[in-house]
């Protein structure tokens, strides 16, 4: 299955020039004792700067995977792969990468405030780029509604506002290129649906470059400029669907024929892969 | 006129509503129970001693065999100068082997928690001190140190060192792997690592063992006055006490002993209390 092109893009060279995350053929293996993974089959992708990508794809089809190999955490075998200009390891060690987890992973000996200021102590002597400041990293707080809260401990936050904070501090680095591994699976429904408009508040403010895993098609759709469908054994990019909703998008959407029907092609793109 | 009316009417209608503290439900007073929970903790000891007074008047027990606690706290009471000189040599030589326990555990369990090699190696090591009963090295530092506080101090350590550095190693070692990625994220250092995760995490892991070593260094203090020879500490007083049949003395130092001990617990309660705020173990909704 080949790998439909971004209609914007039609001239591949050139796209990836101007590219803030590009990947070339990328494979990934993982050698076990007895057997071996594919976790990352020829993997092509450009995301420009300042777009929304979503990756979906059902369990073991790689879209941690691609998120590490792009955030530098883990080597990969093949191809190429350019973060903000330069190596995934470089742009790591210079923090140009702003990560955020699968839970919020607060440090609960820190406030709220002294939490979100982590990134910004770590690896400061390498770094270029310009974090936020303390001003405006409460500004970014009050956004997300925790103006009350910066001198909180994460024990007595709920679980939403713990990955508010979270998210406020993958934003505080002020990274070009942000990674967010499925930051909303341990919330309930009704919270990750307003995390969502959040995010895109966010980041419309910031205008970052954004790779979001999920496991939620609507979720998928409503946040991103293009969804990237991937399959497993082994882990590839099956279909990617350009999302023309227009920005900003809101709780109204979500009714949109337009969106549903975005969600209906995701939806056909993953069932056609478990089919197989 | 009429408009007015409406829009104040909206306006009033708009206004969100409060938390009226009067409408919620009144908390219902227990008068009683809170006294009954304050009191609760000294009701034991209480009975405890009353019952141990009791008996051994009422049995027309021997004060050789068994003082009364109202006879050995009055005994205490009377020589003031005496136990202070001698518990001040105890509480230094615990205070010692504690803390030389703590940092030789600290350093150790650094080094073990970065190399599983190095922790698979050293393990049986640990378990073998572990499992000697470490008191009969109270001679061999009796050799080493003379009749000096060091022997008596490195008997309180070695009695830390175990439970000092199994916690560090599961503390420093059980980080949240989430937050640790994050750390990664951004290149940060194995030092940085160290010092602004795997060590405050440990933190719960370090007090839940100090708590137990206070009584442990106390331990090997007073073994090390009884078996590596000794002029001064509450454990030669007890010891002379015993063999001279001075049995208010032998009591009146196992009663200062446990005093010392509940206090070092009381003050450690207070530093954990605060130091670990941020911990769930110190909520006070309990």
């Amino acid at each position: 299955m080949t790998t439909e092109n971004h209609q914007s893009r039609d001239i591949v060279g050139e796209a990836s020039s101007r590219a803030e995350v590009s990947l070339r053929g990328v494979s990934k293996w993982f050698i076990g004792r007895n057997d071996s993974v594919q976790a990352l089959s020829g993997v092509d992708l450009d995301v420009e700067p300042g777009e929304f990508i979503s990756i979906i794809g059902p369990s073991g089809c790689g879209k941690s995977t691609l998120l590490r190999v792009v955030g530098g955490l883990i080597p990969y075998e093949s191809g190429t792969v350019k973060v903000a200009g330069a190596t995934p390891a470089a742009a790591r060690r210079s923090r140009q990468i702003g990560f955020a987890p699968q839970t919020p992973a607060l440090l609960p000996w820190r406030t709220v405030r002294k939490n979100v200021r982590l990134l910004r102590q770590l690896n400061s002597r390498r770094a270029t780029g310009a974090p936020l400041t303390d001003a405006e990293s409460m500004a970014l707080l009050e956004t997300v509604g925790l103006a009350d809260f910066v001198d909180s401990y994460p024990n007595e936050l709920s679980g939403g506002m713990q990955q508010r904070v979270s998210l406020v501090r993958s934003f505080v680095l002020n990274a070009p290129v942000m990674l967010m591994d499925e930051p909303f699976s341990a919330l309930d429904e009704i919270t990750r649906g307003e995390m969502r408009y959040l995010l895109l508040d966010l980041w419309i403010r910031t205008n970052k470059t954004v790779l979001f895993v999920t496991h939620s098609i609507s979720e998928a759709v409503m946040l991103a400029d293009r969804v990237i469908v991937m399959a497993p054994r082994p882990g590839r990019v099956v279909h990617v669907e350009t999302v023309n909703l227009p920005r900003p998008r809101d709780q109204s959407m979500e009714d949109d024929p337009q969106f549903l029907e975005h969600v209906r092609v995701v939806r056909r793109a993953l069932q056609d892969v478990s089919a197989r | 006129m009429n408009d007015r009316w409406t829009a104040e009417q909206e306006a009033s209608q708009e206004e969100p509503i409060k938390f009226d503290p009067e409408m919620a439900p009144a908390k219902p007073r227990r008068p009683f129970r809170r006294a009954a929970m304050l009191v609760a903790p000294v009701i034991g000891l209480v009975v405890m001693f009353g019952l141990w007074e009791f008996y051994v008047r009422m049995a027309d027990i021997r004060p050789l065999t068994l003082p009364p606690p109202s006879r050995i706290l009055r005994h205490v009471a009377q020589e003031p100068a005496f136990y202070w000189e001698h518990s001040w040599i105890t509480i230094q030589e615990a205070a010692l082997g504690f803390g030389l326990g703590l940092a030789t555990a600290l350093v150790v369990a650094t080094f073990l928690a970065h190399s599983r090699f190095l922790e698979r190696s050293t393990l049986p090591v640990i378990i073998l001190v572990q499992s000697t009963p470490v008191a009969v090295l109270a001679p061999v530092f009796l050799i080493w140190f003379g009749f000096n506080i060091w022997s008596k101090v490195l008997v309180a350590a070695v009695f830390c060192f175990v439970p000092f550095v199994m916690n560090a190693l599961t503390g420093l070692r059980s980080i949240d792997e989430n937050a640790h990625e994050l750390m990664r994220s951004v290149s940060a250092s194995r030092l940085e690592i160290f010092w602004r995760l795997r060590l405050p995490h440990s933190l719960p892991y370090l007090f839940s063992s100090a708590r137990l070593c206070l009584g442990l260094s106390l331990v090997g203090a007073v073994i090390g006055e009884m078996f590596a020879g000794s002029t001064g500490g509450l454990g030669n007083t007890a010891r002379v006490g015993q063999s001279r049949l001075l049995i208010d003395q032998l009591w009146g130092s196992i009663f200062v002993l446990a005093f010392i001990g509940v206090g070092a617990n009381l003050v450690l309660g207070g530093i954990e209390s605060r130091v670990l705020r941020w911990h769930s173990s110190q909520n006070k909704a309990r």
